[in-house]
């Protein structure tokens, strides 16, 4: 141990050494054990300095105050203390405990195993592996699917389950109607002729 | 330089920064705040108590009472002034526990007459212990004695008469630095001299063991 450490001691115990300095060499006291023994040592000198004639001189009291305090925690926190009666009290709130849970368990399981039937879910989404390997031809195997209005998305759902429930062929209108028109030539086209011919 | 590292960090500071870290469980702390205080907790307790051998049981309930009572230290007061309260009911308490325990005890005569004070059964030490600590007592003044005078003078003032390093160098009439110096070679010297007997001591701890 150096003679700057040791000297630094002697300061810090009394009280003149810088706060860096002082925060600093506490946090090595808790763990350097020569550091330490000179923080003793030099309190022993103080001791024997201050001390009155009745009474004697204390040497590191500190380490047996502080055996008798880890010996006093380790005997609260043994567990020998622990008597019999409480061990099977905890085992039988252990044994209820465990029970309530397994009720539980079975009560959630048939809930669920209830709730899918009646959705009917598993009938629908099922898939046969060759299904799943091969895409099934669209003919042969139909699902059904919910009407989808996304043709006319602007209109509401009502109408737009009207207007493809209600129109196999879609309305074609009559400015659109190609054949209508030509007919309509057609019967214009005649009639003049008609009455030229009648002229 | 900054302002802080020029700040110094007085006793009271200290002690404030040694209970902090003991009251968050580090005992390392509480251990170095013991050997802080003890010699002044005897003092007092050896207003009270008698019996030499006592004192130090004393002393250790005293700060087994400090540590459990740590929580409700605020600093409102320095820390000695607290565990002088601490260390005074212990004393009276003690005091009265151990009269009780005399009033209780019920002697014949003719045993009481034979009854010695057999101090080495209340001791909790072995008699090497106690050799021990007669002989370190012997050798920490026989090394005091034998210090050079500037090195007795200013160990004194400071640890007899409790003199700041200022207050010393104003009364030796020498810098602040020669001051620092010579109350630390003086602390050398002492601990240079009980080297052999503390490891003697520790050796005997250990076969104890």
């Amino acid at each position: 141990m150096s003679d700057k450490s040791n000297q630094n001691i002697s300061e810090l115990m009394d009280g003149e050494l810088s706060s860096d300095c002082s925060r600093f060499l506490l946090k090595r006291l808790q763990s350097d054990v020569e550091l330490r023994s000179s923080w003793n040592n030099y309190h022993m000198l103080r001791s024997c300095l201050q001390k009155e004639h009745d009474a004697p001189l204390i040497q590191d009291l500190g380490s047996s105050v502080v055996n008798q305090l880890v010996q006093e925690q380790s005997t609260v926190s043994s567990p020998e203390n622990k008597s019999p009666r409480g061990f099977f009290k905890a085992l039988s709130g252990a044994a209820i405990a465990a029970s309530v849970a397994m009720v539980a368990v079975f009560t959630f399981n048939t809930q669920q195993e209830y709730d899918q039937s009646h959705l009917g879910l598993d009938v629908v989404y099922d898939k046969t592996p060759k299904q799943l390997i091969k895409p099934p031809d669209a003919m042969v195997a139909r699902v059904e699917q919910p009407a989808s209005f996304s043709r006319y998305p602007s209109l509401t759902p009502q109408v737009q389950q009207y207007i493809t429930e209600s129109n196999n062929q879609p309305v074609i209108p009559v400015y659109y109607n190609t054949e209508y028109i030509k007919n309509m030539i057609i019967q214009t086209q005649l009639q003049s002729r008609k009455a030229t011919a009648d002229e | 330089m900054k302002s802080s590292e020029l700040e110094k960090m007085s006793e009271k500071t200290l002690d404030t920064e040694l209970v902090a870290q003991a009251q968050q469980g580090k005992m390392q702390a509480f251990e170095l705040l013991v050997n802080r205080y003890q010699q002044r907790v005897a003092n007092v307790i050896s207003k009270f108590v008698k019996d030499r051998h006592e004192i130090q049981d004393v002393a250790q309930e005293v700060f087994i009472k400090v540590f459990r009572a740590l929580p409700n230290f605020r600093g409102d007061s320095s820390f000695y002034t607290w565990i002088y309260r601490i260390a005074v009911n212990t004393s009276k308490n003690y005091l009265v526990a151990r009269s009780r325990r005399i009033q209780n005890t019920q002697l014949e005569f003719e045993e009481a007459e034979s009854f010695t004070v057999n101090e080495d059964h209340r001791n909790l030490d072995t008699p090497d212990a106690v050799y021990a600590r007669g002989e370190l007592e012997k050798t920490m003044s026989k090394a005091i004695a034998m210090l050079p005078d500037d090195l007795k003078e200013a160990i004194v003032l400071r640890e007899v008469d409790g003199l700041s390093y200022d207050e010393i160098a104003e009364k030796m009439d020498c810098p602040i630095g020669t001051v620092r110096s010579r109350i630390f070679r003086a602390r050398d010297a002492i601990d240079q001299a009980l080297k052999p007997l503390l490891q003697d001591e520790s050796m005997r701890k250990q076969n104890v063991r």
